[in-house]
Formats: structure tokens, sequence, C-alpha cells
């Protein structure tokens, strides 16, 4: 009878209950060619040890649940093949630049607020009016915006930024790029609000465009260059700001 | 509320990626070029001095170490200007209704094609 | 969180940042290679032909300006760089120091280019 090729994964593990320091916990795992990282998580659990704590849900790439670093890179883990660590040993960690609260789930508290943070709804200053039918847009105006809407919340750009590490307080690349992507919506109608939000100290000029959340991010949001394009905005209303104090507003 | 653990970033976590020690080379740039700045006003001034001494510059500037110095300069100002044209498409979008203009084109057109304009300038002015 | 001026530094960096990748490059070729000469007669040319270019009111600004914007650009970048490196108690004193440093610069490059 054939043997079983196996791969190992390297799990960190860390338990509140118990653990002064988190520690890493070796897996054999059966190695199948279409296999996914999360796919060898699952059979852990569901085989090995029911302990291991993480989040996932869709495994194809939209719900933004299973991030974790794989090798030391940010990844969704549903998107993580197998074949292409095979056959060295795959590291595991929850998602770096975050609090852990148990094994590979992470804190994300602070995340949820980030994004509520810069108002990311349609803002405007006339009436609550539907009477003259939905809002209208054309196809070029939904092209300015459109990549900017592709975020799935999974956090692998916190991960990978390098200012999110030493400035908590920092708003961060998806919450940026969420806020940009209102701004320029031509249905929000630009009252001001939200841009005063994205000026503050930690919110886009935290960010010295490292571009590393651009590179990990799954759905091509381009984050680092939404938030360039915010800097300049953020100029420009600041600069009519200065000359027209009541009018910037528009 | 149970406890959490708190990760820290290591103080050299600029080595830690490709990514970031590229990033950290980047704007270390900015020490070299701002250090040439401050030469360049001197060689500047110097023009301003008369004849003599600005003959006894251009000669000690061909030493070696002159010559390195400059060497480094240029190297930081290349980086410098190559990824600051690279990234500048993604700074300022450009779009003719629908479809986004390539990168690499507005990287030229906002870019690459005005530096070669300017050094053609700045050529001309020192040697014509 | 505050009320930032941060804006206002980002566009000088910004600024400085555009004039520096355009012009530096060409500049640095000039004084490593074209003014740097051992031959006499070849300096003396380039010392006429400098006199005379940067005698222009126009040069005279345009070369303000590249070396105002590039220092404040320079500034910008190395007090961001310097805070990501740990540098973060004190940002007022950063501030000063380098936006200071490329004031200073900037009155220098004035000084220097007005005489002419």
């Amino acid at each position: 009878m054939a043997e079983e090729t196996t791969i190992q994964l390297d799990i960190f593990r860390y338990h509140p209950e118990k653990d002064e320091q988190p520690y890493f916990q070796s897996y054999d795992v059966p190695y199948k060619e279409d296999w996914v990282v999360l796919d060898a998580i699952n059979w852990i659990k569901d085989n090995v040890d029911g302990s291991l704590s993480y989040r996932w849900s869709c495994r194809m790439g939209v719900c933004g649940s299973c991030g974790m670093m794989v090798n030391g890179e940010p990844k969704l883990t549903c998107a993580a093949f197998l074949k292409d660590y095979y056959p060295k040993a795959i590291r595991v960690e929850p998602l770096e630049n975050f609090t852990v609260e148990r094994d590979l789930v992470i804190t994300m508290d602070d995340f949820m607020a980030k994004l509520e943070s810069v108002k990311p709804y349609i803002v405007r200053d006339d009436v609550d009016d539907t009477s003259g039918g939905e809002y209208e847009q054309t196809p070029a105006q939904l092209a300015q915006y459109k990549q900017y809407s592709m975020c799935i919340n999974c956090m692998l750009c916190y991960s990978a930024c390098p200012v999110v590490g030493h400035d908590p307080e920092f708003v961060g690349p998806a919450a940026l790029a969420l806020g940009h992507r209102y701004n320029k919506d031509s249905r929000d109608q630009d009252t001001g609000e939200r841009m005063e939000k994205m000026m503050e100290h930690e919110a886009v000029w935290g960010c010295t465009f490292v571009g590393e959340c651009t590179e990990v991010c799954p759905k091509h949001v381009d984050p680092a260059g939404a938030i360039q394009q915010a800097k300049a905005a953020a100029a420009q209303y600041y600069f009519k700001k200065l000359i027209m104090p009541k009018g910037a507003g528009r | 509320m149970s406890k959490r653990y708190h990760p820290t970033q290591p103080w050299n976590w600029f080595l830690k990626r490709p990514a970031y020690v590229k990033f950290m080379v980047r704007e270390l740039t900015a020490v070299a070029i701002g250090l040439y700045l401050i030469y360049l006003l001197r060689v500047l001034a110097t023009v301003g001095n008369g004849e003599a001494a600005f003959v006894e510059l251009a000669g000690a500037m061909t030493g070696t170490r002159a010559r390195l110095l400059h060497v480094l300069a240029l190297a930081a100002a290349l980086f410098h200007s190559v990824t600051w044209f690279n990234l500048t498409p993604k700074a300022m979008p450009m779009y003719r209704g629908e479809q986004r203009l390539a990168d690499p084109l507005v990287a030229f057109g906002m870019g690459y094609l005005p530096w070669i304009v300017v050094t053609i300038l700045i050529f001309w002015g020192v040697c014509a | 969180m505050s009320k930032s001026n941060e804006a206002l530094w980002w566009s000088l960096f910004s600024a400085g940042g555009v004039l520096a990748a355009l012009a530096v490059p060409a500049l640095v070729l000039s004084t490593g290679f074209l003014v740097a000469t051992s031959d006499p007669s070849v300096a003396a040319e380039r010392y006429a032909q400098l006199q005379s270019v940067l005698g222009w009111r126009i040069v005279q600004l345009a070369m303000f300006v590249v070396v105002s914007l590039s220092f404040f650009h320079c500034a910008h970048r190395i007090r961001h760089t310097l805070m990501d490196l740990g540098v973060r108690g004190v940002p007022l004193l950063l501030m000063v120091t380098c936006y200071g440093g490329a004031l200073a610069g900037t009155v220098a490059a004035a000084v220097i280019l007005v005489k002419f």
C-alpha cells in the first residue's frame, strides 16, 4: 500500500488562558495537488486537533475571512496552494500588526472602527427625495471609483503596511481606499465631512507610500494609489479652504 | 476579557522584506540629494567669486573623491527619478471616458518625456 | 485627532519631488562631468557661459525654485523616514529641524542667485 505524501505545517498557537507566550505546533497533513492552505488547516481541525481556532468562510476569495501570514507573507489561505510550497514546511501565523486573541484569530475591532471613521456611505446635503427616481451615473463616472469599491476587508494590506506596524492609530490602506471610493463617487456630494476626517494626522498623512498594501491586495484595489490620490485631493481642499474658508465645502 | 498577545514591530522592520529595503533606499535618496544641493550652492557661489576661484574649483572637482561623490549622487538622483516617475500614474490616473490610460504611457508623458527635455535644457545652459 | 497642516508640507514635498526628479540628474552630471575639468581654458569657457546664463532672471528664478522646493522635498522625506525609524516622541523638533533646514537652504539659494 503506497504511503500518502504529507506536507508539514508549523502553526502559531496561543491560548490566553494558559500561555504566557505563543509557540509553534507542527502537523503533518496529507499533501493533495489541489489543496490550499485552508484545506490543510481544516483537515487538522477535523482530524487531529479540534482546538485550533481560525476564521474562514467562503473558501473562494470573496469573503475576506481567512487572511493569515503564510511563510511571512499575508495571504488568503483559500488562495495559497500547497503545491507552491511543497515539499518545504509551511509556517502559518496570524495576520501581522494585529493583536492576537487566540491561535490564528486576530482582534479586528480597531479595523472596523477605522472603516466607519471615513463615512463609507453616500453623503448628500439635499433633502432625501426619491421622487426624481434613482441617482444616475454614466459608465465613465463608475470607472472613476469602481476599482476602489472591490475591497473585501481581508486586512492583508494592514499586515503588509509597516506604518500600521509602528502606529496602531494609522487609519490604514483599506479604510482610506474606501474613503477615496466615496469621494470619487459622483453620487456623493462632497460636503467636506469625509474630507475633514481623511485629512487628519492619522489618516492619509500617515502613509509614506511604501506600496506593499497594493502588492498583497487579492482584489487589485490598489490602496496605495487611492491614498496618494486622496492626499492630492486633501491638499486641494486644504488650499481652497485657506483661500475661501466658507466656500470650500463644494 | 481574557488577555491578548500584542506583537511589536522590530526596530529593523525595514530589513524584513526586499520591498521594505527598496522603500528605505528610495527614502534615503533624499539625504544624498539634499547634500548634493548644498554642494551645488557652493559651486554656484564660486561662479560669483571670480574666474580664478572657479577654475581652481573646477580642477579640484576632477579628483577621485569628487568623482566618487558625484557617482553616488547620480545613482541616488536616478533612483529617485525612476521611482518617482513610475509611481506618478498611480497618484494621477488619467481617463479617456471609461478607459484608464496605461501606467507606462502616463509615466512617459508626465515623467520621462519632460525629463529628457529638462536634461537637454540644462546641458545646453551649461555648455552652449 | 488633530487638525493637520500636513497638506502644506506634502504639497511642497510633491512639487519638490517632481522638480528634483526632472533636474537633479542633469545637474549632477553638469557639475560632476561638465564643470569639473583640469583644463583651464575649458574651465574659463564654462565660467563665461555660466556667468552669462545665470545672469538671466528667468534662469535665476528657475534655479531658485528647483533648489528651494527640492530642499523641502528632502526635508519632508527625511522627517518621515526618521519617524518611520522610531524617532517619534519629538514631532515639533523634527519639523523645525527639517523644514528649518530647507528654509535655510532656500535663503542661501536666494542670496547666491540674486548676486548674478
